[in-house]
């Protein structure tokens, strides 16, 4: 949320039009139920406005000398009313309820596709904490606009106008008269909104930080233990709440000024109908029933008013969340236009660069011009000094990045346009990092290949030297994640390599892939691959020699360019960087540099 | 406004209300402010129906201006004072929400320092997340009842008296039908209270797989599965969705039954009264003032039921905020109370046979990484163990003096948002020279210069915007910071090129020469600096010595620390470059 380091570039947020449009969007896909919530809700507001004008009824037939029946009938057409107001009501919001959460589901299920079609490279360069608050938080917020602020604004939206269609139908001057009294609250409400958006949102904002805090503090305790920085994580949170005190001062301030004059504004139509109304009711212009239920009429017209306000600010802030959520949609989704033309699918299984230049930020070059054919079935090994753009290199095998000119190719279809079920049968990226989901072991593995039958899954296992998974008592049922078993690094990576064997992709690109197995499984690992991957191509992002020495080809990377390439022997006795850099590993370690 | 510079206080968490009436009681003068100004307020809204009822009766019907102008004028008079009773109402009420939530965000935060490190082990950090979110907010919210609350009551009183004036059997009516419209809802809420805490568990999960799948983004984005995950998750929202239907067949009932039940009420009353009016014993304006009292009645027993569903929202919130309260430190001997050795001591691991001698740059090499962490664990004190310090059992020597002393400085260890300079400054002052040796031991010098404002530079929660290689080395310099007496560090060079895991050993070494220093690496350019290595094979000391002596005399050794089938290779560096590369990105 806030505290984003700038020119990191974020999600985008969705525009007013957008959001209008998602909203309008959401309303048809569910247009019965909205049209029945309208119906009913007003209704149920005609059934409530029914007593006021029953009891003016009475008023004048009373003060005509009316007698107990006629009273008795027009006081059951109230209790009618009233039971007919109550089950209006308990069906209009219940229709709304479940209009609410069937959006609500909605509106998160299009939040997920839509976080699920971002390219990987997007979600990398926002973070995914952006996603995580966007998907958790803001949705919550849309989801009380949807359960409490929306329903409830919904019906005072209905209710205020229909008092006052009541008010002018009884009698127009009267009616007239009332809603020059309301007058004061449009100036307050003006005044009120044009401060209050950026101070409830400083509220939000400091009621955000106030609960990472706590939770950043719960996740840290440890550390917190360990370096005994109890004190500094109070002052910190101390702080925070003092932010949370200074921003509900300012909005209290701003409902300082606003309730008093809304207040004293729905007085003014009362006394300024009752003034007036004693005018014509003198002149025999009104009755004293019609007078009486005017004025009923615009006392309850408070009631509603104070709904809208009371909720208004929530539902800007909603707005605001509703935006967020809506935004993820703005960000181009990943293998567009690619996915559905048969003519893009790979014929063959060569890789090639051609003229290949890559700029993260668009001003500084990490790859620059690159031309490299990788040979199906070789094992090339690409090494080079830190900073020499072989992780950017392996990204862009791997179709995570498209290159900023020149193309990267399988089969003559660039990479990074494949989907990603196609790209998975072609190339996949072995990297550090892995992830364990949450569900069965066998859901782990099924998303490499959802067809694959569980003697082909134990033997995925098997390839890896995953022997651990004989002990789990439930086999490829058992439940991985929190609360459940949870794996270690080198498993977990076992995992990941294991879904790869599924993936069955004709090309491999290995960036420091055994980096987190234990020393004695990695070298089972790398065998057991070994066998798997036979006959595959093999791009190794190579960090020691050796890799390189056993690879058919090595490709030289510095400063972005390809400097040498060739086969270990061949750059050896070139006497180039590869050569200076295999006498420098390979020979006598030096001693400790001086700090 | 509270003082936050006061201490929030012991909370009572011997029960959800108890922990709400600690909360009331902790603020009882505004509290008591609260509740002044409600039952003013509340009062209040009784005055306008009989002032409108003296309007129609001596203004109105008989046409009497100045009179009509006299009750009018009061009855404007009177809606201007509920207007400023209503703000300093709801002034009150505010701040003492504000103090309620606030306190319990304080003594959250003060019990999860407290707990520490078992803290992430106990309770889920969606859950804590959830606690900071919602709970505290929901938690303060019970307290509005204590506002108007009594004021509902004595409003309540009013009417009755008022009523009792023009129809006792009227008075009598309202008196006990108000009282049986509460109770009428109150099984619904109790109803709302069991479905609400589904649906809220259910939510939470579906957060959590949220998460999950957020987090594994890139591995769906590389191999596939992106359906199936898509499908579960749409399966579980509709699970969420159907639940929400069972909420809402409940909150739709009370919300009608809410508007409905005063207005069927009001219906009844006015049939009573409208008889009367119709046979002469009650007047026009008195028959306008019932409706309107009765009507008005509708706001002390809204907030009744209100507060009810407040309160029944408020136990769940509570509930949780008190099981995380409650919550014990661990500590299997809460009476461990031992001085440690006064002077630096040997440190003993039993279990693995490790001895440590003051002084030592040492090292663990293990096959497996987790059995060389489980010592330090041992030593940091952060298990159990029969490890000793000077002779002394580790876990019965005071826990603070151990903290003080031995620090373990491991790669999981959070990074807090703030300026880099308060992070690696930790609970120390920000001293210029003894920091700037710190920072640069850990080679962190480079990250500082490359940050836009350098040392002021902020740094988001778990230092999110630096790569994986330089969130390595702050955590190094912050450690080394803190100069504890004796140093634990697990794999402190493991996301860092071997050029730098080189410089970083060695800055290590120097800057903790002399004091006490246990690395666990594998690494041979680590190894190599140390005075002396402990190989661990299956949890256990094999062998001790120098890197090159265990090299020479060792095979196992030889194998594990060049990771070689056969030896030809053995001192080939096995450590990554590819951080470096992360960090232009990040920059």
């Amino acid at each position: 949320m806030t505290g984003r380091t700038p020119g990191t570039p974020a999600l985008p947020v969705a525009g007013r039009a957008q959001i209008i449009r998602a909203g309008l969007d959401l309303i048809r896909r569910d247009r019965r139920a909205f049209a029945a919530m309208l119906t009913l809700n007003t209704l149920a507001v005609g059934a409530g406005l029914v007593g006021p004008w029953l009891l003016g009824r009475i008023i004048n037939e009373v003060q005509a000398g009316a007698t107990v029946s006629t009273v008795d009938r027009l006081t059951l057409g109230v209790v009618v009313a009233g039971v007919a107001q109550l089950f209006l009501l308990r069906w209009a919001r219940w229709v709304g309820h479940r209009f609410g959460e069937r959006t609500l589901a909605r509106v998160r299920e299009r939040f997920v596709d839509q976080a699920l079609a971002l390219p990987v490279s997007t979600v990398e360069r926002a973070g995914t904490g952006d996603l995580v608050v966007r998907g958790t938080i803001d949705v919550s917020a849309i989801g009380l606009a949807l359960r409490d602020a929306g329903p409830d604004v919904f019906i005072a939206g209905i209710q205020a106008p229909l008092i006052v269609a009541a008010v002018f139908l009884l009698d127009p001057l009267l009616g007239a008269c009332g809603l020059t009294g309301l007058v004061g609250i449009w100036f307050a409400v003006r005044w009120y909104l044009r401060r209050a958006n950026a101070a409830y949102l400083e509220e939000g904002a400091a009621n955000s930080t106030l609960a990472e805090q706590l939770s950043a503090t719960a996740a840290g305790a440890r550390t917190i233990e360990a370096l005994g920085l109890e004190q500094r994580q109070i002052d910190a949170s101390l702080e925070r709440v003092d932010d949370g005190y200074r921003t509900r001062e300012r909005t209290l301030s701003l409902r300082t000024v606003l309730f008093p004059v809304i207040d004293i504004s729905h007085v003014i139509p009362v006394v300024g109908v009752l003034l007036i109304g004693a005018v014509l009711l003198n002149h025999g212009m009104v009755t004293l029933g019609a007078l009486v239920a005017s004025v009923l009429y615009l006392r309850q017209l408070s009631q509603p008013l104070d709904t809208i306000l009371l909720w208004v600010e929530q539902l800007q802030r909603s707005g605001a969340s509703f935006a967020r959520v809506e935004g993820v949609s703005l960000e181009p989704a990943d293998g567009i236009g690619a996915a559905d033309s048969p003519s893009a699918y790979p014929a063959g299984d060569q890789i090639q660069l051609t003229d290949v230049h890559y700029s993260y930020d668009g001003t500084r070059e990490v790859i620059r011009g690159v031309d490299l054919t990788v040979h199906p079935g070789e094992r090339l090994a690409v090494v080079g000094p830190s900073g020499a753009g072989k992780t950017t290199l392996s990204r862009l095998l791997a179709g995570i990045e498209t290159p900023t000119s020149g193309t990267v190719t399988v089969g003559g279809v660039p990479i990074a346009d494949l989907p990603t079920q196609v790209l998975s049968r072609q190339i996949v990226l072995v990297t550090q990092e892995h992830h364990v989901f949450i569900g069965t072991l066998r859901d782990n593995l099924l998303l490499a290949a959802p067809e694959s039958t569980d003697d082909e899954l134990v033997q995925a296992l098997g390839a890896v030297a995953a022997d651990w998974v004989d002990q789990l008592p439930d086999g490829l049922d058992s439940q991985l994640g929190p609360g459940a078993l949870q794996l270690d690094g080198p498993q977990a990576q076992q995992l990941s390599l294991a879904r790869v064997v599924l993936a069955d992709p004709h090309t491999l690109i290995l960036d420091e892939a055994t980096a987190l197995l234990d020393p004695r499984t990695a070298r089972r690992t790398e065998r057991a691959l070994a066998t798997v991957l036979k006959g595959r191509t093999v791009v190794a992002i190579a960090h020691r020699l050796h890799t390189a020495h056993d690879a058919d080809r090595v490709a030289v990377m510095d400063r972005g360019q390809l400097r040498e390439l060739g086969s270990h022997e061949e750059l050896v006795a070139l006497n180039g960087t590869y050569a200076a850099l295999w006498r420098s590993w390979h020979g006598e370690r030096r001693e400790a540099p001086p700090p | 406004m509270a003082d936050p510079a006061v201490d929030p206080g012991i909370p009572d968490i011997r029960g959800p209300l108890r922990y709400i009436w600690w909360l009331i009681t902790s603020q009882r003068r505004r509290v008591l402010a609260g509740s002044f100004w409600g039952s003013f307020w509340m009062v209040g809204l009784m005055a306008p129906p009989y002032l409108l009822s003296r309007a129609i009766d001596d203004g109105l019907v008989p046409g009497r201006f100045p009179t009509l102008l006299a009750w009018t004028a009061a009855l404007f008079g009177v809606g201007v004072l509920n207007a400023l009773l209503a703000i300093m109402r709801h002034r009150t009420m505010t701040r003492v929400r504000m103090d309620a939530m606030f306190r319990s965000i304080r003594v959250v935060t003060q019990h999860a320092t407290r707990l520490g490190a078992v803290l992430p082990r106990r309770m889920s950090s969606s859950e804590i997340l959830a606690i900071g979110f919602s709970d505290v907010a929901q938690i303060a919210n019970v307290l509005t009842i204590t506002g108007p609350g009594v004021g509902a009551v004595l409003a309540y009183l009013v009417v009755a008296t008022l009523l009792m004036s023009i129809s006792p059997m009227l008075a009598v009516t309202v008196l006990l039908g108000v009282p049986v419209l509460a109770v009428l809802v109150g099984p619904l809420l109790k109803g709302l209270r069991g479905v609400e805490t589904t649906y809220r568990d259910q939510q939470g999960h579906l957060f959590t797989r949220l998460v999950d799948l957020i987090e594994g983004l890139r591995v769906l984005g590389g191999i596939g599965g992106k359906e199936i995950y898509a499908a579960r998750y749409h399966r579980h929202s509709q699970a969420l969705r159907s639940e929400g239907y069972r909420v809402g067949r409940v909150t739709s009932w009370i919300q009608a039954l809410t508007v409905g039940l005063p207005a069927l009420f009001l219906a009844a009353v006015i049939w009573l009264a409208a008889r009367m009016a119709a046979e002469g014993s009650v007047s026009m304006g008195e028959l306008v003032s019932i409706y309107g009292y009765v009507a008005v009645l509708i706001v002390p027993v809204s907030f009744f039921i209100e507060g009810g569903y407040d309160l029944s929202r408020g136990m769940v919130a509570a509930r949780r905020v008190i099981r995380f309260l409650a919550l014990r430190p661990r500590s299997a001997n809460p009476a461990a109370g031992l001085d440690a050795p006064a002077e630096p001591a040997v440190l003993h691991d039993p279990v693995s046979g490790v001895e440590l001698s003051p002084g030592r740059f040492a090292v663990i090499a293990a096959a497996r990484p987790q059995e060389a962490a489980e010592v330090v664990e041992r030593f940091g004190r952060f298990v159990d163990s029969s490890a000793t310090w000077g002779g002394i059992p580790l876990c019965d020597i005071a826990l603070a003096q151990v903290r003080d002393r031995i620090l373990v400085a491991d790669n999981d260890a959070a990074l807090f948002a703030g300026p880099l300079r308060a992070i690696v400054s930790g609970r120390t002052e920000h001293r210029t020279d003894d920091f700037a040796r710190a920072v640069d031991a850990a080679m962190a010098r480079e990250i500082v210069e490359g940050l836009p404002n350098g040392l002021d530079s902020a740094i988001t929660l778990h230092g999110r915007n630096l790569s994986g290689g330089q969130r390595q080395r702050i955590r190094l310099a912050r450690a080394l910071r803190a100069e504890p007496e004796v140093l634990l560090a697990v794999e402190p060079t493991s996301a860092v090129d071997a050029n730098t895991e080189a410089l970083m050993t060695a800055g290590l070494r120097s800057h903790r020469a002399g004091r006490t220093t246990l690395l666990t690496s594998t690494s041979p350019l680590v190894l190599d600096q140390a005075d002396i290595v402990y190989h661990l094979v299956e949890g256990r000391v094999a062998v001790t010595g120098t890197h090159r002596e265990l090299l020479a005399t060792d095979r196992r050794y030889r194998r594990l620390v060049s990771r070689e089938d056969n030896d030809q290779h053995d001192s080939d560096p096995r450590r990554t470059t590819n951080h470096s590369d992360t960090e232009e990105v990040t920059r």
